[in-house]
């Protein structure tokens, strides 16, 4: 291969390397083995070329030699332009160059030019202070005004020293005092090790720095022009500090900000735009970035939770449309555990999320009301419970159940019909829940219909397991009947009916019942006779704990 | 990479070992074991090199023609060789092939004898015509007409600087947007040439424009700073960290109202109360720029306290303490430094350079970091540049470049000879004769400003 060919080989493999380095993660094995296969490719190009390679960069064009190794018309994509247009004009890859220095360099080059926003390609060089890549850079773009330099120089040197003026300090110098100079103390070690520590030091984040310097001027007599200014500032910092994961410096600003708007020395006009700042900071851009950050990194829960404590209710909205787009549980735990916080303060708001169009978040939203435990959900929970999706059901009915609501009881006797048995056991444990006589009531028709025969075991264990935590006579009355009762049909699913009384009625643990359950001790069905046994045991162990 | 952290742990022993036989005999086991040590050290970069030359160019180490970038740790001892072989008038030393002890040994001995010769280098180099692998070259003077060259880029990138300057506050006045990445290299500019040539830089500083003050002194305090920064062993992205929040630190002055900032006259108490507050208009201005990041967060931190002194005691007052950043500190006493010897609308007549670093050294501990002050004087120099001197030889001349190495002995440009006639020849006090005497020295210094002397004439 001649030496162009391997040159233009090399650039190839350096577009072709930029597009992998962008695809993959650095850990990534293909990325590995691209900064492998590109350094391998430098050490033979500097191989044939014997010694340092050189390009020169043009808008469209790079030479090697003043010969054209690369040319691309277009705008997007073009490495010559890449270089090009921030003022690189040479670009030179030193024989000694190490696999750390090119893979930065590739980095640098893998980098989308949207994203840099303050820096261009040469500070991410210059910032690197790459020992075997060098570049030669035109500065003539940094020149603001051409002409200043020459004014500025006329100016200074328009008064020129007179020899009159010379003169006189020379006579002077000959006969004034000797003045006082200054001692240099050398530095020493004590200083060195004092500098290191400031050193140590200098490393800690700055934001918290700039955080308490607004704590000052907050306070600084600010009228209210310059309160609207602060706010503007605490906005852009809340949302930079949210960006970065420092979440303590996000709960300082608005610390400090409900500080002073609390404040009587403050004006009452700033504190318009102070309460702005809160707003901001459950503003929808600032919790779809908390999102993103807390789906990404490890952030301790309790601090974010700190910082959601702080918000306002306009933080909800924006809180239920991150909790359907997080990825990771535990960022989903943060948010609904956030909800629960803030929706305690304005159900209404929590409540819209019911309306959500996707149902997982349906589902959490109903979670979150079961967790706040207030029963003006109750209303909108029924309306609810007719959500087409399954998963949603069962939470709304669990939730009613937990939030014992007896209004409910009519809308949830339908559900112990439905098709789908775990809504049908949710329905009659929250029933259980509910507690109320008519919520009883239905579950002892229920289990009267020939219908309830047909249901599985569990299910009807479900049901009696329920009303065993009524534990009154009716009841009791109720499950003694049913043990009794024998039929002519269907007697291995009146079993299961008789065996699940016995069950009952070993829940309630009553020693009265002792004797009736030992009556069928000896069942000649298995099941029957092993769940009086079982509850014979639950209430003799109860007994015997007492 | 490696061989460079190699050849900066030999300079390193070197120095340690080189100062350690100047107070112990050759065959004291400490003395021994250090060189035992650097033979070791040269070989191992010597099996990959071959050959390891040091040389020393300005203030700088170079190995094999890499210049040698060094963290704090190692700084005193490589400005104790630089010290050193400056006084023997040295400045290449070449290792090749394998290095014995007893070549080591040999080496350790001339340099220590050539310390105590009139003619140190070639005391030093006849001491070691009998060793092929050890040989040395005497100390090489920067070319003037490089130097020329040299002074031309650093004005140009001075002046820029003070133009972009100009132009963002005008920007930040108007509420227009500001060219941050701009900013960024213009200050990166700066960066490497005070990395290359720190004296020629400091000496812009020393030209001082007083209708264009307010954008001369933010460029001044960025250049000192940057220079301070480099002596405290900042890395480069660091320095430009710096430049940048001591280029803006007088940013909130763009809200002062014009006719208090170029009032000819004392401030009342209620335009004291306005200047004061422009710390915090500083921040303000700064962070309403454009979205925050690490940098801007440093420049308003900056801006915030370069007038809070070390001791809180200047302004805006502030109702909890927390200590200042490293950055402040500096920029408070490159602040301070260039204020005091400007001539400014509010203060016309300047300090001179050398009573300007007295005041500061007496503010120090109460209004400066006395730690900082302490690298700034080593700096600056007991005759920082632009100090009007007076010579031994009844010369008189204006303080053009600081000697590191000899504090009270810089470069000086004579303006008057011993018969008092004009003249422009630039000397360099650490020039000794025959007998090792110095040929000259600073016997007086002069207030400048009382004479109406432009020192741009001489320093530009």
């Amino acid at each position: 291969m001649s030496e162009l060919s391997t040159i233009k080989d090399l650039l190839q493999s350096l577009i072709k390397t930029r597009k992998l380095i962008r695809m993959y993660p650095e850990n990534n094995p293909m990325y590995i083995k691209a900064v492998n296969d590109m350094y391998e490719k430098f050490e033979r190009a500097f191989q044939q070329t014997s010694g340092d390679i050189a390009f020169q960069i043009r808008q469209y064009e790079i030479l090697f030699q003043d010969e054209q190794v690369y040319h691309n018309p277009e705008k997007s994509d073009n490495l010559a332009l890449f270089f090009f247009k921030d003022g690189i004009r040479e670009l030179k890859f030193l024989k000694d160059l190490g696999k750390e220095e090119l893979e930065e360099f590739l980095k640098i080059l893998s980098i989308d030019e949207k994203e840099l926003v303050d820096d261009d390609i040469v500070t991410l060089m210059w910032e690197r202070d790459f020992q075997n890549i060098k570049y030669i850079v035109d500065e003539s773009t940094l020149t603001e005004d051409e002409e200043y330099e020459l004014r500025a120089t006329e100016a200074l040197m328009e008064n020129v020293t007179s020899e009159e003026v010379l003169l006189r300090a020379y006579r002077d110098a000959l006969t004034s005092e000797t003045a006082r100079v200054p001692q240099i103390v050398p530095v020493e070690e004590e200083d060195l090790k004092a500098l290191i520590k400031e050193f140590e030091k200098d490393a800690d984040p700055k934001l918290p720095k700039l955080v308490y310097i607004l704590s000052e001027i907050i306070y600084q007599g600010l009228d209210k022009k310059e309160f609207e200014e602060f706010s503007f500032i605490a906005k852009s910092l809340l949302e930079y500090a949210i960006k970065i994961g420092d979440f303590e410096s996000a709960i300082n600003i608005i610390e400090l900000v409900k500080k002073a708007i609390d404040d009587r020395d403050i004006i009452e006009e700033a504190k318009v735009h102070l309460k702005k700042i809160i707003e901001h900071a459950g503003s929808t851009a600032i919790i779809k970035t908390l999102g993103e950050i807390i789906d990404r990194i490890e952030i301790e829960e309790k601090t974010i939770l700190t910082y959601l404590g702080h918000l306002d209710k306009n933080a909800i909205q924006p809180l239920i449309e991150v909790l359907g787009e997080l990825k990771t549980i535990k960022a989903r735990k943060i948010i609904i555990d956030g909800l629960a916080l803030l929706g305690r303060r304005d159900l209404q708001s929590l409540i819209k999320g019911l309306s959500d169009e996707r149902w997982y978040v349906v589902r959490n939203i109903v979670y979150i009301l079961r967790l706040i435990g207030d029963r003006r959900a109750v209303e909108y929970l029924l309306k609810t419970i007719k959500h087409p999706d399954m998963r949603v059901r069962r939470e709304v009915i669990k939730t009613l159940g937990e939030l014992k609501a007896p209004q409910a009881v009519t809308i949830l006797k339908d559900h112990l019909n439905d098709p789908d048995p775990q809504i049908r056991i949710a329905t009659v444990r929250a029933l259980g829940s509910i507690h109320t006589e008519a919520a009883k009531r239905l579950l002892l028709q229920r289990i009267n219909t020939k219908d309830f025969l047909h249901r599985t075991l569990e299910e009807k264990k479900e049901y009696f397991e329920v009303l065993s935590s009524w534990r009154d006579e009716e009841v009791t009355d109720f499950l003694v009947k049913t043990l009794k009762r024998n039929t002519l049909f269907n007697r291995s699913k009146n079993f299961e009916k008789r065996a699940c009384a016995a069950y009952a009625l070993g829940l309630m643990g009553s020693k009265e019942h002792l004797n009736i359950l030992k009556k069928y001790i000896d069942s000649g069905n298995p099941l029957l006779r092993e769940y009086v046994r079982n509850a014979i045991t639950r209430i003799s162990g109860t007994r015997m704990e007492r | 990479m490696e061989e460079l952290k190699k050849a900066i742990d030999i300079i390193s022993n070197l120095a340690i070992l080189l100062r350690t036989s100047q107070v112990h005999d050759i065959n004291n086991v400490a003395v021994t074991n250090l060189i035992d040590k650097v033979t070791g050290l040269i070989n191992d970069f010597l099996k990959e090199e071959k050959v390891l030359q040091i040389d020393l160019v300005g203030e700088f180490f170079y190995a094999n023609d890499t210049r040698l970038k060094y963290s704090i740790e190692h700084l005193l001892n490589f400005d104790f060789l630089s010290r050193e072989l400056k006084k023997r008038n040295t400045g290449t030393i070449v290792f090749k092939e394998r290095i014995e002890t007893q070549e080591i040994k040999t080496f350790v001995k001339a340099f220590i004898t050539a310390g105590f010769s009139k003619d140190p280098f070639n005391t030093m180099q006849n001491s070691l015509k009998g060793l092929k692998t050890i040989t040395v070259d005497r100390l090489k003077r920067v070319k003037e007409d490089e130097a020329l060259d040299m002074r031309k880029v650093v004005k140009k990138t001075y002046f820029n600087a003070v133009s972009f300057t100009k132009g963002i506050m005008n920007k930040i006045k108007a509420k227009e947007a500001v060219n941050i990445k701009k900013a960024k290299r213009i200050v990166e500019s700066m960066v490497d040439l005070i990395l290359e040539e720190e004296q020629l830089f400091l000496g812009m500083t020393a030209i001082k424009d007083y209708d264009e003050y307010t954008y001369h002194h933010s460029v001044n305090v960025s250049v000192l700073s940057i220079a301070l920064g480099q002596r405290l062993g900042l890395s480069k992205k660091a320095l430009n960290e710096l430049g940048l929040a001591a280029l803006f630190h007088d940013m909130g002055k763009v809200e002062v109202p014009l006719e208090i900032l170029n009032k000819p006259t004392a401030f009342t108490e209620n335009e004291w109360l306005i200047m004061k507050k422009h710390p915090q208009w500083g921040v303000k201005a700064l962070l309403m720029l454009k979205n925050p990041d690490p940098v801007l967060i440093r420049s308003a931190i900056v801006a915030f306290e370069h007038h809070l002194h070390y001791n809180y005691t200047g302004y805006p007052a502030v109702r909890n303490k927390r200590e200042q950043d490293l950055y402040s500190r500096i920029v408070t006493i490159a602040d301070q430094y260039d204020a005091m010897t400007s001539s400014r609308v509010y203060s016309r007549v300047p300090l001179p350079p050398d009573k300007a670093l007295s005041i500061l050294i007496d503010r120090s501990g109460t209004q400066v970091d006395p730690l900082i002050l302490k690298f700034f004087i080593n700096m600056v120099g007991v005759y920082p540049i632009g100090s009007l001197v007076l010579l031994n030889t009844n010369d008189l001349g204006i303080v053009y470049q600081s000697n590191p190495v000899f504090p009270d002995r810089p470069k000086v440009r004579i303006i008057m000879d011993s018969t008092g006639k004009r003249t422009d020849q630039t000397v360099d006090l650490s020039e000794k004769d025959e007998q090792g005497r110095f040929l000259r020295s600073i016997i007086k210094t002069l207030d400048y400003t009382k004479y109406k002397i432009n020192l741009a004439e001489y320093l530009m």
